[in-house]
């Protein structure tokens, strides 16, 4: 509760600080504008254009289904990948073998691009949610995965010590020692996932799926319609920002309070 | 190498750590040979020695913190607990939820934990705010009350020490002897200590061990007889001085034996040893003049 409250207490400062990246955007949106004039709007059109089209889009109820659709096999993905890479890659954490075991295997999941996992998961699941589903959770498996691994051997050793001494049963270990310390190194690496996730999903659409943002976006390319195009990126890099910026960024600003206390006493 | 370690049996009768014999080695290096050590329930016994002589060896073995090789080690306590030589507080907990760690390993209910973690961080001398900030927002000698406060908030009936008041300031040191003087008188813990300060361990312990290095083994002991708590600032000094001055100290240290005969010193002519001389050779705290100082 108190989390929530601080949470929210939090949100004016935090969005007051969120000016000089609000200026950067707009560089970019001029900068956007720019190359717009120069190659002609069938090439790029311009930031307004693909605003008034995603704007289109929203107001005829075309981008809420495919966006939710979207968002669903995104974060059944991102759920699955979360709940078994943090789990499996702290318990390969404790065990100095299992960590040297999985590190190579991990490395081939890394190294495996998306979009080879991709066509086996066309072949594995045709059309069905369990392509992009699939695919997001083979792709974000891994990043977790390492983040849970590496927080967990990371860990102070004379805490570990405390710990014992003072007799901490298991439950407690998990709870006091491990995951505070772990939570610090998963967080970001959630994150990451999310992002992943999120571009992943649409690419997995694009080819695999008949709804959907990445469905709708194969379709604006055969239209050659460059606007829509746009406006549907628009829309998934908008979602996914203000998703990381509202809400779990404040969430990882208040987790790790007393880090950021270590820094100002330092 | 499977060497019998004694689990805590029931009864008064076996409330002692008691080491024969005790060897370990790292490898091929032997850090500890042939330790014997006893201590009864309400004793204090400190370990001095140099730097690297196997010191916190010893006292990890104690706490169960490495297997025992070779040797026997019985721990009849119920209720050890180790202040280390760092405060080894957890950062992601308030000041009150360190100290109460222990008692929630125990079991104890959150509002009760609660209250006896500020009960016994105020006694320390930590007030409210500090209770509830985060170690990182503590000063060096707050974190080291909290230590204080995390070890004694179980109710040891054994204590076992890392030279835990190494980098405080002598004042706060003093504060924190006597903190833990009037709870060993409260309570009547053992407490097994482990300092390079001759001087504390002439403040506090009832019997102290001087060990040399390579390999870790006991060299000297002496017996103190007055209690500690009755112990004035002069009899420290004097014992400190007397204990600077036997040939196996000074060697074990590797200090230059003192220029008088070693015979002569023990009949007592090191009470006129220069008190400056006591910290320049033996690295000890220098004699404070303030008498606030005093146990």
């Amino acid at each position: 509760m108190s989390l929530l409250r601080a949470w929210l207490a939090g949100i004016p400062a935090y969005l007051w600080s969120g000016w000089g990246a609000v200026a950067s955007l707009f560089l970019l949106f001029a900068a956007w504008e720019g190359a717009s004039a120069a190659y002609g709007a069938l090439i790029l059109p311009d930031p307004a254009t693909v605003f008034a089209t995603l704007a289109g889009l929203i107001d005829s109820g075309a981008a809420w289904p495919e966006l939710a659709t979207t968002a669903r096999r995104a974060l059944i993905g991102l759920t699955l990948a979360i709940a078994a890479g943090s789990t499996l890659g702290m318990l390969a954490g404790i065990s100095m073998t299992a960590s040297m075991m999985s590190r190579p295997l991990v490395t081939v999941l890394l190294g495996t691009p998306p979009i080879a996992w991709l066509v086996l998961a066309m072949l594995w699941f045709g059309a069905s949610d369990g392509t992009p589903v699939f695919t997001v959770f083979i792709a974000c498996f891994p990043v977790i995965f390492v983040g849970a691994l590496q927080g967990t051997r990371t860990l102070d050793g004379h805490l570990k010590e405390v710990a014992t001494v003072f007799r901490l049963p298991a439950r407690m270990k998990l709870f006091d020692l491990y995951l505070p310390h772990v939570v610090s190194y998963l967080f970001p690496a959630w994150i990451t996932a999310l992002g992943t996730s999120w571009k992943v999903v649409v690419m997995a659409e694009l080819l695999s799926s008949a709804d959907g943002v990445g469905a709708a976006l194969a379709v604006s390319r055969s239209h050659l319609d460059t606007a829509a195009t746009l406006a549907w990126i628009a829309a998934v890099v908008g979602t996914l920002l203000a998703v990381e910026y509202l809400l779990l960024e404040p969430i990882k600003r208040e987790l790790e309070g007393w880090r950021r206390q270590e820094g100002s006493a330092a | 190498m499977s060497a019998p370690v004694a689990q805590p049996q029931e009864g008064p009768v076996n409330r002692r750590l008691a080491i024969h014999g005790l060897s370990h080695a790292y490898a091929l290096r032997t850090v500890l040979d042939g330790i014997d050590l006893d201590l009864p329930a309400g004793r204090t016994v400190a370990l001095v020695g140099p730097s690297g002589c196997g010191k916190t060896t010893l006292l990890h073995l104690c706490a169960g913190l490495l297997t025992v090789q070779k040797g026997t080690l019985e721990n009849g306590f119920l209720r050890p607990s180790v202040m280390f030589q760092q405060p080894r507080l957890m950062p992601w907990k308030t000041t009150r939820d360190n100290i109460a760690l222990g008692l929630k390993a125990l079991g104890v209910p959150a509002g009760e934990r609660s209250a006896r973690a500020e009960a016994m961080g105020r006694a320390v001398g930590l007030d409210a705010l500090a209770l509830d900030q985060f170690p990182h927002a503590l000063s060096g000698g707050m974190q080291s009350r909290a230590a204080l406060a995390r070890a004694l908030a179980l109710s040891p009936d054994l204590l076992l020490m890392d030279e835990p008041f190494s980098a405080l300031d002598v004042g706060l040191k003093g504060q924190l002897h006597r903190l833990l003087l009037d709870h060993q008188a409260a309570h009547g813990l053992a407490v097994l200590m482990i300092t390079h300060d001759l001087m504390e361990a002439v403040r506090l312990a009832d019997a102290i061990l001087v060990m040399a290095a390579d390999p870790g083994r006991i060299v000297h002991r002496v017996e103190l007889t007055t209690p500690a708590r009755r112990r004035g600032d002069a009899e420290v000094y004097r014992t400190t001085a007397e204990l600077l001055q036997h040939p196996a100290v000074c060697t074990s240290f590797g200090l230059e034996p003192p220029a008088a005969d070693p015979e002569a010193d023990a009949d007592g002519g090191c009470a006129v040893l220069p008190l400056r001389a006591v910290g320049a050779d033996g690295g000890a705290t220098p004699a404070p003049r303030k008498k606030g100082f005093s146990c």
